[in-house]
């Protein structure tokens, strides 16, 4: 729909504004954004003939440790982005309600760190903390619950989880803070005057005018948790199969000749699932607006 | 099942998650960055050896020189961008936002797999090509925090009073704008220079070294080291922007808001 969008105002704009002024910034766009895209798709669909070909996407489609990569990063971004979204919303609500001003402020700052300087420092900060030698592990041993008795390590799966909650919840914190801060007084007044209790209100007007933006932020994080690299890249060192990491290490050098163009058709996937979740994303974030404009 | 939604409990049980999900973390880690050698007491060494260490000072001033860049490259190439959208050409402002969020849509290493394929020669010789995709990964903030300001400005009047005075465009644009939207000029900058200085999955992909790189293989000789450091760079981060966000509060870094 923007795409289309898009290109009826470029039509239409002739007639006005000139374009000549936003020429750099297509060019820019253009050679740094579409250009490497676009040539990561058609190199991709070619052999290593340079034949046009399917093949490489077939690994991906067919059972196998591709498709099982495409399905462990997917499922390890679910459950983030739903504990993130989850958690993040309450945090939300109970910042904008009871925490203003300067407080507010360093929250502010303090979520915008945790959600966007995480990648490497995270990694490493966990591992201090929860490893075999971490300081919480060895709190919670000295507590008579060892954490390490089971399966569990911090470059495990769940492991993983745990970090990425880390970063999914303090961006749910920014993303969903202005929807919540948004909830006007007068409807709460209202629903209260009309004989509402305070639950009846959350769950009759607030949840409902929330849920698209609820919704948006959650899409928002599935893409962040299913493109996030750095962090997973150097906790697990592989451990964990998931896409990104694949292609880092297909990047590296590691690849069987008949497999060449393999990391491209990798990343052409990641990009098509990151679109689908952004797809859902714009389309609750238009929601959202319909609500809050009626 | 009635809800206790009582204000007290509420926030004791969401200050009691904030302490176990992040206090407990960044204090475990901070505890362990002290260690002493083989484990025993508690002292600086981890942060000494870190200084020490062969390209400690080379990495970081690559890094802090590219998002130096980043940030002039980006502001230098959005500012005339954004204004002249809100002046008047509304009419490509969807096609301008769209591409600005590709970058959320594009996952980094896919950027990266077709920057490998598509960038000429000599871009790949330099690590300066680093700096043009860091301004990429930078656009979806970038372009929100100088929209939001600049629609808080009465920009057609601005701009109008100052080409009647006789002010060239230029002029127009470095003394009457770009004071006006200061706000959102800092924070774009800021932004743009923390996501920089941070970046770790383009520059490893493309092979080259800068501080979170280095990072990564200093910590796999050391770990203690790369403890260190993380913890440090994020109590720098913490400090630094809580610094900014309380001394000017408007040019506290913005997110991408849902449903604005």
């Amino acid at each position: 729909m923007e795409l289309v969008g898009a290109r009826f105002s470029i039509r239409r704009a002739g007639r006005g504004a000139s374009v000549f002024p936003l020429i750099p910034f297509f060019a820019f766009t253009g050679f740094f954004l579409i250009w490497p895209v676009l040539a990561v798709t058609l190199r991709s669909l070619h052999g290593n003939k340079g034949e046009w070909t399917f093949q490489n996407y077939q690994p991906i489609l067919k059972s196998g440790p591709y498709l099982h990569a495409f399905v462990t990063s997917i499922k390890l971004s679910l459950i983030t982005s739903i504990i993130g979204s989850l958690l993040g919303a309450l945090f939300a609500f109970v910042i904008v309600r009871y925490a203003s001003g300067k407080f507010g402020a360093i929250i502010d700052s303090v979520s915008a760190v945790f959600a966007n300087s995480g990648g490497v420092p995270l990694a490493f900060m966990f591992v201090a903390a929860f490893g075999t030698e971490g300081v919480v592990t060895q709190i919670l041993k000295s507590l008579g619950w060892d954490i390490y008795a089971g399966h569990f390590t911090i470059f495990s799966f769940t492991g993983v989880v745990m970090v990425y909650s880390f970063f999914q919840i303090p961006l749910m914190v920014l993303v969903f803070k202005p929807a919540i801060a948004g909830l006007r007084k007068e409807w709460h007044e209202a629903s209260i005057n009309l004989g509402a209790s305070q639950l009846t209100y959350v769950r009759r007007v607030a949840i409902p005018i929330l849920f698209p933006s609820f919704i948006g932020a959650f899409f928002l994080l599935f893409a962040g948790g299913f493109s996030a690299y750095a962090t997973a890249r150097a906790l697990t060192v592989g451990t964990v199969p998931l896409v990104p990491i694949i292609i880092g290490t297909l990047v590296d050098g590691n690849v069987i000749s008949d497999q060449a163009n393999l990391g491209d058709a990798l990343a052409v996937g990641m990009i098509v699932v990151s679109a689908i979740a952004m797809i859902g994303y714009v389309w609750a974030q238009r929601t959202a607006a319909k609500w809050r404009s009626q | 099942m009635k809800i206790p939604l009582n204000k007290w409990s509420l926030i004791g049980f969401t200050l009691f998650l904030a302490i176990l999900i992040f206090v407990i973390p960044l204090f475990g880690a901070a505890q362990f960055s002290f260690k002493g050698s083989g484990g025993k007491g508690h002292s600086w060494v981890n942060y000494q050896w870190l200084l020490h260490q062969d390209g400690f000072y080379p990495s970081l001033l690559t890094s802090l020189k590219l998002s130096v860049l980043a940030g002039i490259l980006n502001l230098l190439l959005m500012v005339p961008t954004m204004v002249y959208l809100n002046l008047k050409g509304q009419r490509f402002k969807v096609l301008v936002d769209f591409l600005c969020i590709l970058p959320l849509i594009i996952p980094v290493v896919s950027l990266a797999i077709g920057a490998q394929v598509a960038m000429p020669e000599f871009m790949q010789n330099t690590e300066y090509e680093l700096v043009f995709f860091f301004v990429i990964i930078s656009l979806p903030y970038t372009y929100r925090a100088l929209d939001t300001s600049l629609q808080t400005v009465q920009l057609k009047t601005l701009v109008e009073s100052s080409r009647s005075l006789g002010a060239s465009w230029v002029r127009t644009i470095i003394s009457v704008i770009v004071p006006s939207i200061r706000s959102g000029i800092t924070g774009a900058l800021f932004l743009t220079f923390a996501l920089a200085i941070g970046e770790y999955t383009i520059t490893s992909l493309l092979h080259w070294e800068t501080f979170p790189t280095w990072t990564v293989v200093a910590g796999q000789q050391n770990i203690l080291g790369a403890i260190a450091i993380s913890v440090f760079s994020f109590i720098g981060a913490i400090a630094l922007l809580t610094t900014i966000a309380l001394f000017s509060k408007k040019s506290a870094p913005k997110m991408i808001e849902v449903g604005e």
